[in-house]
């Protein structure tokens, strides 16, 4: 188990679990990560936040908010 | 069941529906279509508000289509219904207060199973319902075909496919509101729950059956309660409630399980394999490359919008010009006084101004509403996050700092695409802090008048200032305006590029030139009158006028912040407008006769302020002229864009008093250096 923040660029991933407040948990299963959901980092590089392909869509995350991510490499 | 047991917020606003028609609510994620949509079905008849009490604003419109009357409000765009912004407490309190006969959800094709989420969230709450699954073309070029009707037997709704940007597809949406009223079908997601959740979710059920109300099913509210609803948990006051994080990944997971087997067999084809970020966003995304592409990408809206404008506005301010000696000698032929000749100057000179800023408006909106259209701007926000998130606002802020650098009302119109109220207030706010052209000339005439090569010095401390000041502003108005919504970090949408909707672009502009120039023709026109009779004087001697009464009457006291009474009358008049001051300026210090209007800048204007100004009290006016209110028009479009009075007055009181402050503490540093 592992966090999405600390992902390389290209890595797919499933979510596996997420932690925080219920206000962060409401944003982020509403953006459609929840646990189940394949991820794709597009982009992830220190100090910016990071770009993830999940649901047909493109999504910018910052960095804090992907610590609370709980991942498996795929 | 009484209200008072109810739990849904239900009172107020009943005069809303007074009249006869069809009440619509439109509800959707951001980038959804949901402002396109609401454009082209309501024209021009719609009207812009804030919710009552709410930094949020409000949209309704009409319209009527075959003899029927449809009303419709726009909710505001959020990711769900949960109680998390004031946006959706807004959606939630709209749907509850039973306002809408109809609630049209509006999803995009293109990425149908994450936009599904609010079809899901939605489920439950008992207003009927029909689902626009909108951006129907960019999925089919994606290879994805959609099966409508297979999912309205699922759904029990009407299932509209259409793309809000082409207007003939709007008879499939008139057609379908001509159809009996449906509420969603349910069964299969609460199955879900109940299998997920078993007694833990049956038992809330249990809770909420009294409380159930007109609109919020006892299931709704239950799941409301396990996603630790804030609203509604205040609202119960019960105590062992199973509230856990558990149980909310639980519910949302639920939800995307439920639609998946929803769309399963409805959603077909897709490219698989395509590249999921382009080029382009590989650059305007890049650690390296995407705030200078950014940057290079707004300068050049910015002179695109300007080189759009300059021929319009070119003969626009030459007009009065050219037709001025006319009516001159026609007023003059007539036997006319010489005060409404200069009156009648003054006011041509100010519609030729107005004309010309119409200009500005058109073409700043249309380069800039381009680069929202096609989706750049998501990137301008993702770029500029880090820094415009220091100061409580989102990357897109940025835009409207950009055009600012040209005139402070453009920074009003580039706001617009802060999607949340409050922070495009506060935007609007802080840019004013951006030197606009105007300012940059008067700062440049008066600094080498007296300060020579070394206003490079005092420009720079101005800089230092505003980036300080903007520290403070932020700090003064985010608790208000923004909220606690900045503390969160960015989740957002990056939407694929589309074709720019020229249409409804085009609809834009228009409606921009046109609720302006009604403007400007009533306030600008009556606020330039007011200004010149308090400055004209019949025998051209400015000591007769009243702004040179009032002026030497309150110079004690403006002497306090380090401001002569000549200095003082020009701080006021550039107020109307920064580039105004040097004729101000020009008028006061006795080498031109008339005050406004004219713009003009005399050739003696150096040595005759230098031979009455002080070094101090010099700088001292610089500060006072740089921190002030932009312009008249400045504050007419925060009020306009803001809908709202008292955050324009607050701000506009707020530059009042820091330009007075930078006055006073430039005038007592220049006595201690010069």
């Amino acid at each position: 188990m592992s966090t999405l923040n600390i992902q390389k660029t290209g890595t797919c991933c499933r979510v596996i679990g997420l932690q925080g407040d219920s206000h962060f948990l409401s944003r982020i299963i509403a953006i459609g990560l929840t646990p189940g959901c394949e991820v794709e980092i597009l982009r992830n590089r220190k100090r910016q936040p990071l770009i993830l392909f999940a649901r047909d869509s493109m999504i910018a995350l910052s960095r804090k908010e992907s610590e609370n991510i709980l991942i498996k490499a795929l | 069941m009484t209200e008072t047991t109810c739990c849904c917020p239900v009172k107020k606003e009943t005069d809303f529906r007074n009249a006869t028609g069809l009440y619509i609510a439109l509800l959707g994620q951001p980038n959804a279509g949901k402002s396109t949509f609401f454009n082209y079905l309501t024209g021009s008849n719609q009207h812009v508000g804030n919710w009552p009490g709410k930094t949020v604003e409000k949209k309704t419109g009409m319209f009527v289509r075959n003899g029927k009357t449809y009303h419709i409000t726009d909710l505001p765009g959020s990711y769900s219904l949960s109680a998390n912004s004031q946006e959706e407490m807004v959606t939630r309190d709209f749907i509850a207060s039973g306002q809408a006969d109809l609630v049209c959800i509006l999803a995009d094709a293109s990425q149908l199973e994450r936009s599904m989420f609010m079809v899901a969230d939605y489920s439950g709450i008992k207003c009927p319902v029909i689902l626009i699954i909108n951006m129907i073309d960019v999925a089919q070029k994606q290879g994805k075909t959609i099966n409508g009707q297979l999912l309205e037997k699922r759904l029990g709704i009407p299932v509209v496919l259409m793309s809000a940007s082409q207007k003939k597809e709007y008879d499939s949406f008139i057609e379908a509101l001509d159809r009996p009223l449906q509420s969603l079908k349910t069964e299969a997601l609460f199955a879900k729950y109940k299998e997920a959740l078993g007694n833990t979710f049956t038992g809330l059920c249990e809770l909420t059956k009294n409380e159930d109300c007109k609109f919020f099913s006892s299931e709704w509210l239950a799941i409301k309660l396990l996603e630790n609803d804030k609203d509604i948990i205040l609202k119960k006051r019960k105590q062992n409630l199973p509230l856990s994080i558990e149980n909310t990944i639980k519910v949302g997971s639920c939800k995307f399980d439920w639609i998946k087997e929803l769309l399963d067999g409805i959603v077909t084809g897709g490219t698989k394999n395509s590249e999921k970020m382009g080029r382009f966003d590989r650059i305007a995304t890049s650690h390296i490359w995407g705030k200078p592409l950014a940057v290079l990408l707004l300068v050049f809206g910015l002179v695109m919008s300007f080189a759009i404008t300059v021929p319009w506005m070119f003969f626009s301010f030459k007009l009065p010009r050219i037709i001025f000696p006319f009516i001159h000698n026609w007023l003059s032929g007539l036997g006319s006084p010489g005060w409404t000749i200069s009156l009648s100057e003054t006011l041509f000179n100010a519609c030729g101004t107005s004309i010309g800023m119409i200009g500005f408006i058109a073409g700043s909106s249309l380069v800039f509403g381009f680069l929202e259209d096609v989706g750049y701007m998501a990137r301008v926000a993702y770029v500029f996050d880090g820094a415009m998130s220091k100061i409580k606002l989102q990357g897109k802020s940025m835009m409207a700092f950009m055009m600012s650098f040209g005139c402070s009302m453009g920074g009003s119109l580039g706001a617009r695409v802060v999607d949340s109220w409050g922070q495009r207030v506060l935007t609007m706010a802080l840019a004013w802090l951006m030197p606009c052209a105007g300012t940059w000339a008067v700062i440049s005439v008066f600094g080498t008048a007296f300060f020579g090569i070394n206003t490079i010095w005092i420009l720079l401390s101005m800089f230092l200032c505003s980036a300080i000041i903007m520290l403070i502003a932020a700090k003064v108005f985010s608790p208000k305006l923004v909220g606690k919504t900045a503390q969160y970090g960015m989740i957002m949408e990056l939407p694929p590029y589309h074709a720019p909707k020229w249409g409804s672009l085009f609809r834009l502009v228009f409606s921009r030139m046109g609720s302006f120039a009604k403007r400007a023709f009533t306030f600008i026109l009556g606020v330039t009158a007011v200004f010149w009779f308090l400055a004209f004087t019949p025998d051209g001697h400015i000591e007769n006028s009243l702004i040179y009464k009032f002026g030497t009457y309150i110079e004690p006291v403006t002497m306090w912040v380090g401001l002569r009474w000549q200095t003082f009358v020009a701080f006021v008049c550039s107020m109307m407008g920064k580039e105004a001051a040097l004729g101000v300026l020009s008028s006061v210090f006795g080498t031109v006769s008339q005050v406004v209007g004219r713009g003009e800048v005399s050739p003696d204007l150096a040595t005759q302020m230098s031979s009455v100004l002080t070094k101090a009290e010099a700088l001292a006016f610089m500060f006072a002229f740089y921190f002030n209110i932009p312009c008249f028009v400045a504050v007419l479009s925060m009020k306009e864009e803001s809908h709202s009075l008292k955050w324009t007055l607050r701000i506009m009181a707020f530059y009042i008093t820091i330009a007075l402050i930078m006055s006073a503490s430039a005038y007592y540093i220049g006595m201690m250096i010069f």
